[in-house]
C-alpha cells in the first residue's frame, strides 16, 4: 500500500521514530561490542559508553582459541554440513511419495507427520536418552544426526510437500514417455523444480540446527563434540567475571549468523511469509 | 502391482523410521512414564496412576509459578510483542530510504540463538557493570538500579526485555508480507468517501490482515508456551525458582532430581497445551487452503 499524501512533517517524525528505534536496537551490539574490544582495566576505569581506549583484538584470539570457541564452531558447522542435507534429501523422498506416487495412504500420513509438529521436544527426551545409551549412540556423532534429523522431518515435509504440489503433473507424464523412472522423477525433475523452497528450507534449516540448544544440552555431553550454544554457556561457566573475554565470545558466535543473514536475507524474510502461506 | 503399492512405501521409509524412533514412540512412552514413580536407574517403576499430574496440580508451588510464568509470557508476547511487530510494519510499509536497512536491523535478533541473546544481555543486566545500570547512574537514577536477573521481583520481566528485544522482527515480517499483498483501491476508495486515516486502518487494513494475525498469533502462542532458551540461559529458572517456566521446570525434575515421572507429567502438559493451539490453526488452514 502506497499513501495517497505524505505531509512532509509526518515523513521527518516517521525516520525520527525509526531511527530512534534502531539505535534502541543496536545499543546491546554495541555494548557488547565495546566491551569485547577493550583492555580489563579499561573497562574498570572508562566510562561504559566510551570507545576502547585501544582495540584489543587479542581478546578475540584468545576465546578463539583457548576459549575454544574454534572448537564449539567447526563441531557446529560440522553438524550443520552433514545434517541440512541430509534431513533435506529425507525430507525430500517422503514429500515425493506423499504427493507424485498415486499413494492411497497420502493425506493420512500426512497428517501423521503433522502429530509432530504438536510434540514438544521435551516430551521425547527421557526415552530418546535411554535408546541412545542402550544402543550407544550417546556423543556420537550418529547419535546426534539421528536426532537432530528427526526434529526436522514434520516441518520440512510440510514444507516439501506444499511446494511438490504446486508443480504441475502433466511434467510426470512426459518424464514417463521419455523413460524417466520414479528415481529419475524425483531428480531430474522434482527436486530441480522445488530449489526456490529447497533454498529457503536450507537456510532455515541451517539456522534452527546452527541455534539448537535443548537437544544439544542433552544429548552432547562431551567438551570435545559442543556446539555454539551448549560451548558458549560452558565458555560463560568458565570465564564468569572475565568480561571482556566473555563478550568477545558472544561477538565471535553473533558473526557466523550475521555473515548467513546478510548473504541470504530475501529467502529469510520471503521464505518466512512463504512457508506461513503454504 | 505389488510393487506399485510397496514404491511410495519406500521413498517414505527413511522419514517414517526416523519419525517413529525419534519422535512418535518416544512421545508414547513419555505418556507412559507419567504414570509411574521412577529416578531412571532403578529397574522397577512404582505405578502411581494420576499421582504425578495430581502432585503438580495440587502439591508443586514451583508448578503453578511456571504455569502463571508461561501465562504471563503469553500475555506479553501477543500484547508486546505482536503489537510493537505490527507498529514497526506499519511504519515499514511506506516510501521510505532505507527501508530495507531498517528492517534488517529489527529482524536480526531473531535469527539470533537464544543462548547467544541470554548471555550478551546478561552482561546488559551485570549489576556494577552492565548497561542499564550504568545508564541509570549517568541520568541520575541511582535509586531506579537492580540486580535485575538476580532479585525475583525483577527477574521475569528482565528476561522478557531481552526476549522482546530478540522477537520482534519476526511479527514485524509477517506482517509486512500480509500488508504488501492489501491492494491499492480499497484505500483510493475510502480516501474519495472522505475516511480519516484511523478509519481506513480499522476498517480497511485490520480485517485485510486476518490472515496474517491467525499466523502470528498461532506461532506466538506455541512459542510462548515452549520459551526456554532464553531463560534457561539468563536465570536458569532462578533466583527462587522465580522464572521458571514449564520448559525448565521439566528439565530440572527430569535431569536435575531424576523425578522423570514428574517430568514426563509436565511434558504432557506441554503436549496437552500445543494441541489446544495447533488442531484448531491446522483445522483453520487446511480448510482455507481446500477452498
Amino acid at each position: 500500500m502506497e499513501e495517497l499524501r505524505v505531509h512532509p512533517g509526518i515523513q521527518a517524525l516517521r525516520y525520527t521514530v525509526l531511527i530512534l528505534l534502531a539505535a534502541i536496537f543496536l545499543i546491546p551490539v554495541l555494548f557488547i561490542a565495546f566491551t569485547a574490544l577493550k583492555s580489563k582495566s579499561d573497562l574498570l576505569t572508562s566510562p561504559f559508553y566510551a570507545l576502547p581506549q585501544k582495540f584489543q583484538w587479542g581478546n578475540f584470539a584468545e576465546a578463539w582459541n583457548q576459549g575454544k570457541m574454534s572448537m564449539y564452531m567447526s563441531n557446529t558447522a560440522f553438524i550443520c554440513l552433514v545434517k541440512v542435507p541430509l534431513g533435506i534429501m529425507i525430507e525430500a523422498l517422503a514429500a515425493f511419495a506423499l504427493t507424485r506416487l498415486n499413494f492411497k495412504w497420502s493425506n493420512s500420513m500426512f497428517a501423521f507427520f503433522l502429530v509432530g509438529m504438536m510434540i514438544p521436544i521435551q516430551a521425547t527426551l527421557v526415552p530418546l536418552n535411554i535408546f541412545l545409551n542402550k544402543t550407544h549412540l550417546v556423543n556420537t556423532y550418529p547419535g546426534i544426526f539421528l536426532v537432530y534429523v528427526g526434529f526436522g522431518i514434520p516441518f520440512g515435509i510440510l514444507i516439501l510437500r506444499g511446494f511438490f504440489r504446486t508443480i504441475p503433473k502433466e511434467i510426470d507424464e512426459s518424464a514417463l514417455i521419455d523413460g524417466c523412472g520414479d528415481m529419475g522423477k524425483f531428480y531430474r525433475i522434482v527436486l530441480p523444480l522445488a530449489m526456490p523452497a529447497i533454498a529457503t528450507l536450507v537456510i532455515f534449516d541451517f539456522m534452527a540446527t546452527w541455534n539448537e540448544f535443548l537437544l544439544a544440552q542433552i544429548f552432547i555431553t562431551k567438551d570435545s563434540m559442543r556446539t555454539i550454544t551448549t560451548g558458549l554457556l560452558s565458555f560463560k561457566g568458565e570465564h564468569a567475571t572475565d568480561y571482556t573475554l566473555m563478550n568477545a565470545g558472544v561477538l565471535i558466535s553473533i558473526i557466523p549468523t550475521l555473515v548467513v543473514y546478510l548473504l541470504f536475507q530475501k529467502y529469510f524474510v520471503s521464505g518466512l511469509a512463504g512457508s506461513v502461506k503454504g | 502391482m505389488t510393487t506399485r503399492t510397496l514404491k511410495p512405501w519406500l521413498f517414505l521409509m527413511p522419514a517414517l523410521v526416523i519419525y517413529l524412533t525419534v519422535i512418535f514412540v518416544p512421545s508414547i512412552y513419555t505418556f507412559f512414564l507419567s504414570f509411574f514413580r521412577w529416578n531412571g536407574v532403578t529397574p522397577d517403576k512404582e505405578f502411581v496412576g494420576l499421582g504425578n499430574y495430581t502432585d503438580l496440580i495440587m502439591n508443586d508451588t514451583v508448578f503453578a509459578r511456571a504455569l502463571r510464568n508461561n501465562l504471563l509470557w503469553t500475555i506479553g508476547s501477543l500484547t508486546l510483542i505482536m503489537g510493537f511487530g505490527l507498529i514497526l510494519a506499519l511504519m515499514l510499509n511506506k516510501k521510505l530510504k532505507g527501508r530495507i536497512v531498517f528492517r534488517g536491523i529489527f529482524y536480526f535478533p531473531y535469527v539470533l540463538s537464544g543462548i547467544i541473546v541470554a548471555t550478551g544481555w546478561t552482561w546488559i543486566y551485570n549489576p556494577t557493570q552492565g548497561f542499564v545500570n550504568k545508564a541509570l547512574e549517568l541520568l541520575g537514577l541511582e535509586s531506579w538500579k537492580h540486580a535485575w536477573l538476580a532479585e525475583p521481583k525483577t527477574a521475569l520481566y528482565a528476561v522478557f526485555v531481552a526476549a522482546l528485544w530478540q522477537g520482534i522482527g519476526q511479527p514485524m515480517v509477517l506482517f509486512l508480507a500480509g500488508l504488501q499483498t492489501i491492494p491499492q483501491d480499497p484505500y483510493e476508495a475510502a480516501y474519495i468517501d472522505g475516511a480519516k486515516p484511523h478509519q481506513s486502518f480499522w476498517y480497511i487494513t485490520l480485517p485485510l490482515l486476518r490472515e496474517t494475525f491467525v499466523i502470528v498469533i498461532a506461532t506466538t502462542l506455541i512459542a510462548s508456551m515452549k520459551v526456554y532458551d532464553i531463560i534457561y540461559g539468563m536465570t536458569g529458572g532462578g533466583p527462587a525458582e522465580s522464572t521458571q517456566v514449564l520448559s525448565s521446570w521439566m528439565y530440572n525434575q527430569t535431569f536435575k532430581f531424576a523425578n522423570i515421572g514428574t517430568g514426563s507429567a509436565i511434558s504432557f502438559f506441554l503436549v496437552m497445551i500445543s494441541m489446544i493451539v495447533i488442531i484448531p490453526y491446522v483445522y483453520y488452514t487446511t480448510k482455507k487452503s481446500h477452498v
